[in-house]
């Protein structure tokens, strides 16, 4: 298999530029849909990192003598 | 979660007298022109009225407006139609001149206000960091720019030092 980088660098910009001539409803359609994946997949990451996988220490035990007057 | 309603919100807010010019800018603007970049949020352009007796400008007639409508705030965002929004003055002569200068766009017979291609580009070469310029190549790239108003624009307002570094950093010149 190989690569050709200059045909692969032309064919992004050629869709970039398909994607640019689309209507400007249909690019915010885009917009909506992107936006949706991103907090799906933040959504998903989130709920991985509050599973019991991740490590947590208490916090410290600070009596008044050990704070710093906050 | 729709930008549509985004823009009906804006032309609502204007009818009723709460917010007066407005323009977007930001990604969502550039969006108008160039392929659709994933953004966080829409940065909506605004004259700011300030409060009578006060030299500061409030958003509070916005804010309240919006939460009538069930808007929710997020931090310096107020979200509409599932959309942080950002209400922003124009911070610089620059982008004083793109509010006025900003263009009328119909969306699926919605109009909105936006700037024009020339001054988003003028305002990511201002701004200058790793995604604003990025986005001014793409604006040279797909050709969305009129040259000579950019040039214009840049010699306006004292970037042409900018541009020339951008040249030669970016398109070998």
């Amino acid at each position: 298999m190989s690569y050709d980088l200059q045909r692969i660098l032309e064919s992004k910009r050629t869709l970039r530029q398909r994607l640019a001539a689309r209507p400007v409803a249909e690019k915010l359609q885009m917009l909506d849909a992107m936006r949706e994946r991103a907090l799906a997949i933040r959504g998903s990451a989130l709920s991985k990192v509050s599973e019991s996988t991740v490590a947590r220490e208490d916090p410290p035990n600070l009596g008044p003598s050990e704070s710093h007057g906050e | 979660m729709k930008i549509r309603h985004v823009l009906t919100t804006l032309n609502q807010m204007q009818a009723d007298g709460i917010i007066d010019r407005f323009a977007i800018g930001g990604a969502v603007g550039a969006t108008f022109y160039l392929e659709p970049v994933d953004t966080l949020d829409v940065d909506v352009f605004i004259t700011f009225q300030s409060e009578p007796g006060s030299l500061l400008v409030s958003v509070s007639p916005i804010f309240d407006y919006l939460r009538g409508f069930g808007c929710q705030m997020e931090g310096e965002y107020i979200v509409i139609g599932g959309w942080p929004v950002q209400f922003l003055p124009p911070t610089s002569p620059l982008v004083e001149e793109a509010l006025v200068e900003a263009v009328t766009r119909d969306v699926e017979e919605i109009g909105t206000r936006v700037f024009t291609a020339e001054h988003l580009a003028a305002i990511a070469l201002q701004t200058g960091r790793a995604k604003d310029k990025a986005r001014l190549l793409q604006f040279i790239e797909e050709a969305a720019l009129d040259a000579e108003r950019f040039q214009r624009i840049i010699v306006r307002h004292a970037l042409v030092d900018h541009w020339q570094r951008f040249q030669r950093q970016f398109l070998d010149v």
